[in-house]
């Protein structure tokens, strides 16, 4: 066995080093959201399987650092979740391209012991619970959504993003489309002032503080309820069906806006009509900019474009359920994978 | 800590003439010269570093400086994004622009830094009345009561307080001690402020969360214990044999005496608790964990707050616009200015009084 082993890895050393020697390395950075960080850390080391002589590096910084790092060249691709802004689009050198990769929900997790239902909620009733106009658990708004469901005399305690986020951006945007009053008055951005509550440093700060205390509720990633196993709501979409957020759900809140995909594939989907689809979904986008002469070489051109096309179109996408994120729709990944042909090098199509 | 220590006999006036023979030396630069330059310039570095440290934040808050001034210390509001809201007339209905078109008005960010200020001030106010009467207890109790054999243990497990990386103090802030306090300290203490007349601001209406003022002014004195007590005993240490055996020839009680110790090095002690402030106003990790995080005023210890340092690490990072990136810089450079001023007065009372101005009375 040892034996075995030895021979393998001496095997595995000697092909590594004429990979090494023999092909010439291509090597693409990219840093931006954390949200899909694990998702992309996956493709990245399941393509390198295929395609050794890539080299990609994803760093997980943040959006707004993402963003940053593609507007001043730094980085070779960008991760964000919530798409550049008009300001941002300004900034940038040349025109951007948005591609979405996979779809997230986020989720009204929430700590009510002794209450094993599932909680429903309607927009209106989180935008009061997080504005702090609903402070009870039986409040009794929140028992006629819950019919039949005993809720506990509890204080709702609310855990929020102390941090800018795209989490904060996708929540406070759903919550936005839901009062003209929490627009105008909390208003929908990456990092908003939340009335009440307590604040917590990322996705696993919000967590912590959910875990904590009983009768917490706060709106995180589904993957981080899902991993930490901690329930969430069902959430009436404009439909007026309850929904729970899932890969299903959540694809068919991206199928409903392939009709808005037109010169840029940044569009919102949350709140959408399709009655299986849970409204508080996003897409998570990569960002470069659509001539890519700035990557300098030919070659990390079209490695891109390949690394592109295999996770968005190709075989990435089997991976995203596995790992509790919705696959792109049909509809949405054919947009995708036309955005990403029409890529060019110094204004020549690539391939 | 031990840098702190004051030396306890005053340098002799006169020192014995030292003689050395250089007359070996080569030509050119003189080992003399050599080594003061690279003393000086060592020494030079480290004020320019500061000098730059300064020069660099102002420069970097200079934006949020002009456009808010000294409102930018005084407002409530900590918002970052900007606001649209649509324009209402006099009549209370809503404006349309000639083509049918809503009128919408956008709110600018605004960046004040008083609810920060607010949970520092709270919050140190909180650690410095937990640390102070530990910490000088403690020490009296180094310098006068305990034996011998258990001096050492002690100072070395007091000491020992300072050793622990404060994220270590802000995971157990978070998981434990936030939890105890909130099931079993606020509940009892929110009743206390409830029934006793005047103490009825502080009271708190929702759930005492156990992650607000008083928690992480708590932890806060914890930490900054260590730093109070050795450098209190150091300062009880330099008070002269004979004053005390003064106080107790005169019939002091033990008592007395200490009291007399403590008055005698008063501002040896101030400068230690300056020193603590200085600290538990610039912590950053553990009071991130434990303070809540809400950038808003209130007078009870039980509300979650933000201190100006957890701001810092909350916000820095993701930080999206210059005007909000120039603001948390500006919040950087008053704690800065804040942190050093407590450190020059402290170290004027510790180093350079010390006991002697005492003495003079």
């Amino acid at each position: 066995m040892l034996q075995m082993m030895k021979r393998a890895s001496i095997a595995l050393v000697g092909s590594l080093a004429i990979a090494g020697t023999c092909m010439a390395e291509t090597r693409l950075q990219g840093a931006g959201a954390t949200f899909p960080n694990p998702i992309y850390q996956k493709w990245v080391i399941e393509y390198q399987k295929a395609n050794p002589e890539v080299k990609i590096d994803y760093q997980s910084i943040g959006s707004g650092g993402g963003i940053k790092g593609i507007t001043e060249h730094t980085v070779d691709f960008a991760g964000s979740d919530a798409p550049m802004n008009k300001k941002e689009i300004a900034a940038a050198k040349d025109e951007v391209v948005h591609i979405p990769t996979v779809a997230g929900a986020v989720v009204a997790a929430y700590n009510l012991p002794g209450f094993n239902g599932e909680l429903k909620l309607t927009g209106p009733l989180v935008v009061d619970i997080f504005s702090g106009k609903i402070t009870k658990w039986n409040d009794a708004k929140i028992a006629e959504a819950n019919a039949g469901a005993s809720l506990p005399d509890m204080d709702i305690t609310v855990a929020y993003r102390t941090d800018g986020s795209g989490t904060t951006f996708v929540f406070s945007s759903y919550l936005a489309t839901q009062s003209e009053d929490f627009k105008s008055t909390i208003g929908a951005s990456k990092q908003v002032k939340w009335p009440v509550g307590q604040g917590g440093k990322g996705n696993e700060g919000v967590t912590a503080i959910v875990q904590a205390f009983p009768g917490a509720v706060g709106y995180i990633e589904v993957n981080y309820a899902l991993a930490n196993k901690i329930p969430y709501a069902l959430l009436k979409n404009k439909a007026g069906k309850f929904i729970k957020a899932g890969p299903d759900s959540v694809s068919a809140a991206g199928s409903g806006a392939v009709d808005q995909m037109k010169e840029s594939l940044a569009v919102n989907i949350w709140d959408q009509t399709s009655e299986a689809a849970y409204p508080i979904s996003a897409f998570t986008y990569i960002i470069v900019y659509k001539d890519l002469a700035y990557l300098k070489s030919p070659e990390k051109a079209t490695a891109l474009v390949k690394f592109l096309k295999w996770s968005v179109t190709g075989d990435g996408q089997a991976l995203a359920t596995s790992m509790d994120y919705a696959p792109l729709a049909d509809g949405v990944k054919a947009k995708a994978g036309a955005a990403i042909d029409a890529l060019t090098f110094g204004g020549k199509p690539l391939k | 800590m031990s840098q702190m220590t004051p030396n306890p006999s005053p340098p002799e006036e006169t020192l014995p003439a030292v003689t050395f023979d250089f007359t070996s030396q080569r030509a050119g630069i003189s080992g003399d010269t050599l080594l003061r330059l690279v003393t000086q310039g060592s020494a030079c570095t480290i004020l320019l570093m500061l000098a730059a440290l300064l020069i660099v934040l102002t420069h970097a808050a200079m934006p949020t400086i002009r456009s808010f001034g000294l409102k930018f210390l005084t407002g409530t509001e900590w918002r970052s994004n900007a606001l649209e809201q649509p324009r209402r007339g006099p009549d209370g209905k809503l404006v349309f622009d000639a083509d049918g078109e809503q009128i919408v008005d956008t709110i600018e960010p605004v960046f004040g830094a008083l609810p920060v200020i607010w949970g520092t001030a709270m919050t140190s106010v909180i650690a410095l009345t937990f640390a102070i009467p530990l910490s000088f207890g403690t020490a009296l109790f180094l310098i006068r009561i305990a034996p011998r054999v258990t001096v050492g243990p002690v100072s070395f497990m007091v000491e020992f307080l300072a050793a622990i990386p404060s994220i270590a103090y802000g995971i157990w802030g978070l998981f434990v001690f936030g939890p105890f306090m909130q099931k079993y300290l606020e509940p009892w203490l929110n009743g206390v402020f409830d029934t006793v007349p005047g103490l009825g601001f502080m009271h708190f209406s929702g759930m005492a969360t156990g992650r607000d003022m008083l928690c992480g002014g708590l932890l806060l004195g914890i930490m900054i214990i260590p730093i109070i007590t050795a450098i209190s005993r150091d300062v009880l240490n330099g008070v002269p044999r004979a004053q005390i055996e003064g106080t107790t020839a005169l019939g002091a009680t033990w008592w007395q005496s200490s009291k007399e110790m403590l008055k005698y090095s008063r501002s040896g002690l101030f400068g230690a608790v300056m020193l603590g402030l200085a600290r538990a106003a610039g912590e950053t990790m553990a009071i991130t964990m434990v303070i809540g995080n809400n950038n808003q005023i209130s007078p009870s210890p039980f509300a979650p707050a933000q201190s100006m340092a957890s701001l810092l690490a909350n916000e820095f990072a993701e930080a999206s616009g210059d005007l909000q990136r120039s603001a948390l810089i500006e919040v950087a450079l008053i704690l800065l200015v804040m942190s050093l001023i407590f450190n020059v007065i402290a170290r004027k009372l510790v180093v350079g009084k010390g006991a002697r101005t005492s003495a003079a009375h």
